[in-house]
């Protein structure tokens, strides 16, 4: 089962976007846990994750949060982001994976 | 055009860098542990203190005299100690985001904070009184001064740690033993580097450090951030910043909290002894007047952009990102409409981006600056509050009607130019509907 940590400056974007990354997941039949957190929780909560996604707005903050991670950090897609397509950005996640 | 990218490229990066810098780091993460702190705090003062003609003497008839002293208490326990906490919580991610001790770090900080202040107070009749830690210098006066020592304190104690220059125990000794020995040295040298700093300048000024940095440093910075010019500029970058897709308010707030919080809890002091104006003193730009005044609905208040779009779009882009992002807007969340539309390097918004909250900056100074709005005090409410709700529980029913003013002038300014967006969108539809029949 794959970890997934969305992560935006206090959380609240993301988790809207969560929701429908689950649903994605759902439909696809992919097995994960998907949560979003505010960044500066990173250490805590994203320790045993497989993969770390920032919201767009906080890109600025991936060298430090790969820092202090082992898993792959990256950015998710400004226009998934904003239209909250959950199917799209599980997609990326899969490739960035290699599911 | 060219150069002109260039520039604003390189005046992003130039930010970016500043603000990943460790002192800027641990200082955002830091000062964030005080919000949950003045949260509850202004639960208790907004009761001691609400905004009611006649509360206060109904109170006093219902419950007697001494009916608000427990919520003064509370009051004083928790804006009273904001330096404090902020020492704390600096040096404390100082450390941590290091990796290194974080607590050790946080409590030497501390013990260093109090060797600089004053460890005696004044009575009314000019009796001095020692053996006390006086809230004067623990509260708002003392959050720069707090700043300063968190950082110096965590930076010293994490070079000393990181070097090795530690005492060293033999192997097979716990973890939290061993630690305890770690923060020696470094803790020592932090210690003794303070002492020197209060009796010098106890000596020389018979004054205190915190003192000092509060006169020479913390007030012409307060002034500074409390002029119209200072409100423009944190406006304008806040916007500027999110129109090129990064978090404007995460960015600039991270420096500015510290000062404004400062402006909101001196107002404090005015509205305990019945002085709130800013005819007696009282400051205009507080956290509130961002948060709740100019960037409600999200950065640019876009909810009026929202709106404009519900009232007046065609095209199915426009109709789908605006129904998507209205819920999330009423509790000021955008990032939807601000990477979905987009705003991110949309020419045909930048204007209205930075246009609307200005106007919003402009409404809330003027209404404070001439009277109809009371200067907002330590009474702050969880940034994810409405609109309308938010302005009621800050400033009445002024608070209220300025809020609904503002918003249905943003929805004004942006409608023009939501139309011209929408425009080429609807011709994009057609487009791309023609090329699949």
């Amino acid at each position: 089962m794959r970890k997934i940590i969305l992560m935006c400056n206090a959380g609240m974007s993301t988790s809207i976007l969560v929701g429908k990354v689950r649903e994605a997941a759902k439909n696809m039949g992919y097995d994960c846990t998907i949560d979003a957190y505010p960044v500066n929780e990173a250490e805590e909560r994203a320790k045993d994750a497989d993969i770390v996604l920032l919201g767009p707005q906080v890109r600025f903050e991936q060298k430090r949060i790969q820092a202090k991670l082992d898993c792959p950090v990256s950015i998710i897609d400004m226009a998934a982001y904003g239209m909250v397509n959950g199917k799209k950005v599980l997609e990326d996640i899969k490739k960035e994976l290699g599911d | 055009m060219q150069t002109f990218k260039k520039m604003f490229d390189n005046f992003l990066n130039a930010i970016v860098k500043i603000s990943s810098t460790k002192a800027l780091v641990a200082l955002k993460d830091g000062f964030v542990l005080t919000m949950p702190i003045t949260l509850i705090g202004s639960l208790f003062l907004l009761l001691a203190n609400l905004p009611i003609n006649g509360y206060g003497k109904f109170m006093e008839n219902t419950f007697g005299a001494n009916w608000n002293i427990g919520l003064n208490q509370v009051a004083g326990a928790t804006f009273d100690i904001l330096a404090l906490i902020t020492v704390i919580g600096i040096a404390y991610f100082y450390a941590k985001n290091e990796n290194e001790d974080g607590i050790s770090s946080a409590i030497i900080a501390l013990v260093s904070f109090l060797v600089i202040s004053a460890s005696s107070t004044a009575t009314e009749s000019g009796e001095l009184v020692g053996g006390v830690i006086p809230k004067t210098w623990t509260g708002a006066q003392g959050v720069i001064t707090a700043i300063i020592i968190g950082l110096i304190s965590g930076a010293v104690f994490t070079y000393f740690v990181k070097k090795k220059i530690t005492i060293k125990m033999p192997k097979g000794v716990p973890d939290g033993v061993a630690n305890s020995f770690a923060a020696l040295i470094p803790g020592l040298v932090i210690i003794l580097g303070s002492m020197i700093v209060y009796q010098v300048i106890k000596i020389s000024f018979d004054s205190t450090l915190t003192e000092l940095i509060f006169k020479g440093l913390q007030i012409p910075l307060q002034n500074l951030s409390d002029s119209f010019v200072g409100g423009l500029v944190i406006t304008l970058l806040i916007s500027l910043l999110f129109w090129a897709g990064l978090h404007g308010p995460n960015i600039v707030m991270g420096v500015m909290a510290p000062i404004l919080t400062a402006n909101a809890v001196a107002n404090n002091t005015l509205l305990q002894s019945g002085k709130l104006s800013v005819a007696e003193g009282a400051h205009i730009m507080t956290p509130q007047v961002i948060d709740n005044f100019v960037k409600f609905g999200g950065t640019g208040i876009t909810l009026g952009l929202l709106i404009a779009a519900l009232i007046a779009a065609k095209s199915n882009q426009m109709k789908s990102i605006s129904k998507l992002s209205v819920v999330p807007g009423i509790f000021n969340i955008n990032e939807p409409v601000i990477f979905g539309l987009p705003i991110v390097y949309n020419p045909f918004m930048l204007v209205p981006f930075i246009l609307v909250p200005i106007m919003g900056l402009i409404i809330t100074y003027g209404a404070i600056a001439i009277g109809i709005l009371t200067p907002f005090t330590g009474v702050q409410i969880p940034w994810t509050t409405p609109p309308i709700i938010s302005g009621f529980i800050l400033g009445g029913f002024s608070g209220a009607i300025i809020q609904a003013i503002i918003l249905v002038l943003s929805v004004l300014i942006y409608l023009p130019f939501m139309k011209k967006q929408d425009k080429v969108l609807v011709e994009n539809e057609a487009k791309s509907a023609e090329l699949i029949s």
